[in-house]
């Protein structure tokens, strides 16, 4: 293919600018599509990463029953925790959290934040660091020490944009009728869409929340870190015969609790953005080929058209591959404009989307050239066939042709 | 002295139908035709003079027989590429309907076969333009064939059928869709043409075209029927 023949290509689609723009719109809307649909499986899947940062691999957390033979059948408590530390060889760490929703004040701002109750432990096992100050110590978590960690949320809550996080240490926040005196701020996390977020919470030792502020109401939960991430089916089966030991089950019964490996959850999760973005990915590539139907549709009619001019280019020396070359550029150039339409249309829309609430649509390079690669592929795989039709004219009977 | 340029010994020529039935067109020619001449093809509709022409101008294959043309044995080729090459740059073809292409200008349309014998793009142009101003249609380069009345289209069509420079220039009626004036003005080219010792093969059914040729070869029913008619100027 040279020169010549695109530009013949070029002016052959000019001259029926109407029927080319139409037949390259299926195209642009399967490209489009794709640009999109990609986004949206990539921007779901980032969702999930976000939603699961601070859950450290390693992590297996059990949980009350939920439902029918929830709160009073459930007997974990943290003293399931030093027993599983006591006699497990592949768990590294643990603690009982408490979380609940409560009212905090500073000064004459009140707003609802999370409450975290546990031991110092939980910095670890959920990835956090701080941006000031320290976390409470062993001792501290034990003996109801009216400490806490906030998260940024808070600060950014209760002072101006911008406050220097060492400037709020040794403030007091109000809680119910104690008052917590801040001892650190954590590291902002961002851009976190899950419930997972420690942007909006307080941490505060595990005795203090559960004397003062969520010990009436809820239920622990028991976080633990297996030794290391190929250690983690291993440890969550020990963690498992540990707990039914130590709450006295008898083998017929079933776990009073429920049993989570972090791995096991994000994976879960993962699977079911993947499988939406296949699902999706799989609609875009069936507009395309309806598209490249469309394209193939169109060359047919077009080299039925131009039978005559057919005819003579064969007369006037045109050989057979020129010919080819001919009809399969204009179903190319045809298609790769409107790929590159399609993905112009895409990435447009993207941050519409994104203004939606709950969209979340991410930019994809790999999308841009699997649109655009597939939309070329789409103009030679399905203009291929007309145009080798028209090749093989017989060239007097082609000059025949009305 | 003689210089054959075409020759044909005992072509035959058939036609098969959908339903496998076999429909001679050319029945036995023998044809010789020198370089240089003028030669009109006539006869009733029908008769085999367009099947002859074109495949002299290897748009066709015949079915048996030998085709020479400068000598060679080209009726045996069968291969798109050579029969494109011997088209492209032996033959020009000239039609009764012109066969221009519409979405072109005249001056495109003209350097149409200089791009299948791959010529530069300049060159092309500067080649199509100045035979477009030889045929009086210098004015005109611009211009789409269906601004330009019938004599000029046909004009048209022959400074592209002259655009390679061919040894034999290949007329199907060519002043069958024009007004006597213009039927003038082509046959004063072809005569031209034949003047610098090109060949000219013109299938026609007016006396007042083949008048302008050498000879004139009958045809009816796939035979020749005379070989050296002559009409008086």
């Amino acid at each position: 293919m040279n020169f010549e023949t695109l530009k013949m290509a070029f002016e052959a689609l000019l001259a029926n600018k109407v029927r080319s723009g139409l037949s390259m719109l299926g195209i642009v809307i399967g490209v489009s599509t794709v640009i999109i649909v990609v986004g949206i499986g990539l921007g779901s899947q980032q969702k999930v990463a976000d939603q699961y940062k601070n859950l450290n691999v390693t992590s297996v957390i059990v949980m009350g029953m939920r439902g029918r033979d929830s709160a009073s059948s459930t007997k974990i408590s943290e003293k399931d925790v030093d027993y599983v530390l006591a006699n497990a060889a592949y768990v590294n760490v643990g603690t009982a959290v408490l979380q609940g929703n409560l009212d905090l004040s500073y000064g004459k701002t009140s707003s609802s934040f999370s409450v975290f109750g546990s031991s110092a432990k939980f910095f670890d096992i959920s990835n956090l660091s701080l941006a000031a100050g320290r976390v409470f110590t062993e001792d501290e978590s034990g003996n109801t020490a009216l400490l806490t960690v906030i998260g940024n949320g808070v600060l950014e809550k209760f002072w101006d944009e911008g406050t220097d996080p060492e400037t709020v240490l040794g403030e007091i926040l109000t809680v119910g009728n104690k008052k917590l005196e801040i001892i650190g701020v954590l590291k902002e996390i961002g851009s976190s869409t899950g419930p997972m977020s420690y942007d909006d919470s307080l941490l505060v030792p595990y005795s203090t929340a559960a004397k003062y502020l969520l010990g009436s109401t809820t239920k622990p939960n028991l976080y633990f870190l297996a030794t290391d991430a190929d250690t983690v089916d291993l440890a969550t089966a020990e963690i498992e015969l540990l707990l039914r030991a130590n709450h006295k089950l008898k083998a017929a019964k079933e776990n009073d609790f429920r049993i989570f490996d972090a791995g096991s959850m994000v994976g879960a999760a993962t699977d079911t953005a993947t499988t939406l973005t296949i699902l999706l990915t799989s609609v875009a590539a069936i507009v395309l080929i309806v598209s490249g139907i469309g394209i193939m549709n169109v060359m047919f009619v077009t080299v039925t058209e131009r039978t005559r001019e057919i005819g003579i280019i064969k007369a006037v020396g045109g050989e057979q591959k020129d010919i080819l070359a001919q009809f399969l550029a204009e179903s190319v150039i045809l298609s790769m404009i409107g790929g590159i339409i399609g993905i112009g249309i895409g990435e447009i829309a993207i941050p519409f989307l994104n203004n939606l609430e709950d969209w979340y649509v991410l930019h994809s390079p790999i999308s841009i050239f699997v649109g655009f690669t597939f939309s070329v592929l789409v103009g030679i795989f399905f203009g291929f066939y007309p145009a080798l039709k028209a090749s093989r004219l017989d060239p007097v009977d082609a000059l025949r042709s009305e | 002295m003689k210089d054959v340029l075409i020759k044909f010994e005992d072509v035959h020529k058939s036609y098969f139908l959908a339903n496998g039935e076999e429909v001679p067109v050319l029945r036995g020619i023998d044809l010789e035709i020198q370089k240089g001449e003028f030669v009109a093809l006539m006869g009733e509709s029908g008769g085999g003079k367009s099947t002859l022409l074109n495949i002299i101008g290897c748009l066709h294959a015949l079915s048996s027989g030998k085709y020479f043309l400068e000598g060679r044995d080209i009726g045996v080729i069968r291969e798109d590429y050579a029969l494109a090459f011997v088209r492209n740059k032996k033959m020009g073809f000239i039609f009764q309907s012109f066969n221009l292409l519409s979405r072109m200008t005249a001056l495109q349309n003209v350097a149409l076969p200089a791009i299948y014998a791959r010529i530069p793009h300049a060159e092309r142009e500067a080649r199509a333009t100045k035979l477009l101003q030889s045929i009086g249609l210098g004015e005109r380069v611009r211009h789409r064939p269906p601004e330009l009345s019938g004599g000029q289209q046909q004009r048209v069509a022959i400074a592209r059928a002259l655009m390679n420079d061919p040894e034999i220039i290949l007329a199907d009626e060519p002043t069958g869709a024009l007004d006597s004036k213009s039927g003038k003005e082509i046959m004063e080219i072809f005569c031209e043409f034949k003047e610098r010792n090109k060949t000219v093969l013109m299938v026609t059914h007016t006396p007042e075209a083949a008048k302008y040729a050498d000879r004139i070869v009958f045809l009816k029913d796939g035979k020749i029927t005379s070989h050296d008619y002559k009409l008086e100027k």
